[in-house]
């Protein structure tokens, strides 16, 4: 052979190496372990335990304030421009997202709409966990200035106002009192104006109007208590696996691969733990700020806030008793939670783009790539290690997270607005 | 000086007298000589799931010693961080255990405990480590 076709020889070769490496996949449908057939088990709904009770809302369970709580849900006049309900960042034909990179309410919002899909399980709500209960974190968009901006005492009026509103409230919480000199608006967390109505009122006044407010999260809370996954592709072929078929195809080969990717060297089951493919906790993962915005010091600033709300388990307006409300008693504040911002179910993460706390990535190759590659953290350290997958194994994971969609286990009617 | 665990089933084989007796679940020797044994009330041990322990700190004869204070740090060394909640002991049980309420763990994998105490006066600290499924 001519030395001068050496050259074109061997480069030709590495790039059929290079290029087979990465796209070829190692042919034959994955062969579980005991052990991965245990994960598997433990991410399938049939693993779900029932949903617990939330001590701190007595009314949780009740039908008549899940009824309620679904009329306010999609109500816009519970708002400051009568246009923003919570159904419109948390939209049911989008798995309770908005599509949107960050949420947009009466105004902009900092961070991405989170699904409500299965949330109720959470013993934290909000990325950075501000918040111990589904029902305390119904109440804080209604007030907030970039969401519905509007607040407990125009909350007041207009229930008190409307007969049909009145009486659903009245059925669930009893009569509805109202204070003989009632501002047109007030709260202790709102503008000077909202601030100083409400401090000319009786601290009495106060946490009657302030024990409404909590009541309509209560109401709000027993309604998105019912937002439950139904059942995916992967659900059915973890149930079909192991129960010891090893020919069902509910599967196709690459996201079968992918599946053993997820629980083995693609550790994402780490932290995406459990039937509802999260730990609930938080974690730094590197992932950048928000544009023009400073990165979120997460959970160290959020359990501080948990602890300092008056909303929470141990708070006035929770019914459950101090002994009861572990979450909060036991919550963590170290350094090391600097940055963490909590992980999101994978429960239809297909159809939840774009993705992570500040929607900072469109697609799921982008999430795949961030944590084969994780760069170093913005704030303290990032927790995630890289993952060497190659080019076929990130298109696997990604295929296999796509079998996570299905319809919700939920009635139609609770995915649409009722008559007015 | 750092003693490597053992991580134990709750074991009901046996003879009757045998049944009584319950394996701790986590136990350790702590720098100082004494045995820390942890019965947990979720046993075996698993994630996502709120508990308590019962703490049994014996001297070398066996002897269960009764503590001026008792803390339990831990985390995961790979990945850099702590555990998800802080427990605390809130009482000491009849038997002279320690009731230590808020555990949780949170991630599959390798996981350090720290277990600080006084007793009569002096500190003392043992190292758990295990392997959780």
């Amino acid at each position: 052979m001519k030395k001068d076709l050496l050259l074109p020889l061997f480069a030709s070769i590495a790039l059929i190496f290079a290029v087979g490496w990465n796209y070829l996949s190692i042919p034959g449908v994955p062969d579980w372990s005991e052990e991965e057939l245990r994960l598997i088990a433990s991410l399938s709904l049939d693993s779900l335990p029932p949903l617990p009770l939330d001590p701190s809302n007595l009314v949780a369970e009740d039908p008549a304030a899940a009824e309620f709580g679904h009329r306010l849900y999609f109500d816009t006049r519970l708002s400051s421009n009568a246009q923003v309900a919570c159904a419109t960042c948390h939209k049911p034909e989008l798995m309770f997202t908005d599509g949107l990179a960050l949420a947009v309410g009466v105004g902009i919002g900092p961070m991405h709409t989170p699904s409500l899909v299965g949330l109720a399980y959470s013993p934290w709500f909000y990325w950075d966990g501000r918040k111990d209960s589904q029902w305390a974190q119904a109440l804080a968009p209604l007030e907030a200035k970039h969401e519905q901006a509007t607040d407990r005492v125009q909350l007041l009026r207009l229930i008190s106002n409307d007969a049909v509103y009145r009486g659903m409230y009245e059925e669930v919480f009893g009569a509805l009192s109202l204070p003989a000199m009632l501002p047109e608006s007030g709260s202790p967390d709102g503008d000077a104006q909202q601030q100083a109505s409400w401090n000319a009122l009786e601290p009495e006044t106060q946490t009657d109007i302030s024990r409404f407010f909590a009541n309509l999260g209560k109401a709000i809370a027993a309604f998105e208590r019912k937002i439950l996954p139904g059942r995916s592709r992967f659900d059915d072929y973890a149930t079909a696996v192991v129960a010891g078929s090893d020919e069902d195809n509910t599967l196709n080969n690459s996201e079968k691969s992918g599946l053993k990717l997820f629980i083995g060297k693609g550790q994402c089951v780490t932290c995406h733990n459990g039937p509802l493919f999260t730990n609930h906790e938080f974690h730094n993962t590197g992932v950048l700020a928000v544009g023009r915005q400073m990165p979120s010091m997460g959970r160290y600033d959020g359990v501080r806030i948990s602890q300092e709300d008056s909303f929470n388990c141990l708070g006035e307006f929770s019914d459950a008793a101090a002994e009861e409300c572990t979450e909060l008693r036991f919550a963590r504040d170290a350094n090391d939670l600097v940055g963490a911002l909590k992980t999101p179910t994978l429960r239809n993460i297909s159809v939840t783009a774009p993705y992570m706390h500040g929607g900072q990535m469109t697609d799921l190759a982008q999430v795949v790539n961030h944590y084969n590659k994780p760069p170093s953290s913005m704030l303290s350290h990032n927790e995630a290690k890289p993952l060497g997958l190659r080019t076929v194994e990130k298109i696997q994971l990604v295929d296999f997270l796509k079998t996570l969609s299905a319809p919700l286990a939920i009635e139609q009617k609770w995915l649409v607005a009722p008559d007015y | 000086m750092k003693i490597l665990f053992a991580l134990s089933l709750l074991l009901a084989l046996g003879s009757a007298s045998a049944a009584d007796v319950r394996l701790p679940d986590l136990s350790g020797v702590t720098d100082k000589g004494f045995t820390i044994e942890i019965y947990s009330e979720l046993s075996p041990l698993s994630i996502n799931t709120m508990h308590s322990w019962h703490i049994r700190v014996l001297d070398r004869d066996d002897q269960i010693l009764e503590l001026e204070e008792l803390n339990v740090f831990g985390g995961m060394p790979e990945h850099d961080h702590g555990l998800p909640t802080q427990p605390q002991v809130t009482r000491r049980l009849d038997n002279g255990d320690y009731l230590l309420e808020g555990v949780r763990f949170h991630m599959q994998g390798h996981w350090e405990l720290q277990i600080e105490f006084q007793y009569a006066g002096v500190d003392d600290t043992a190292i758990i480590d295990f392997d959780l499924q």
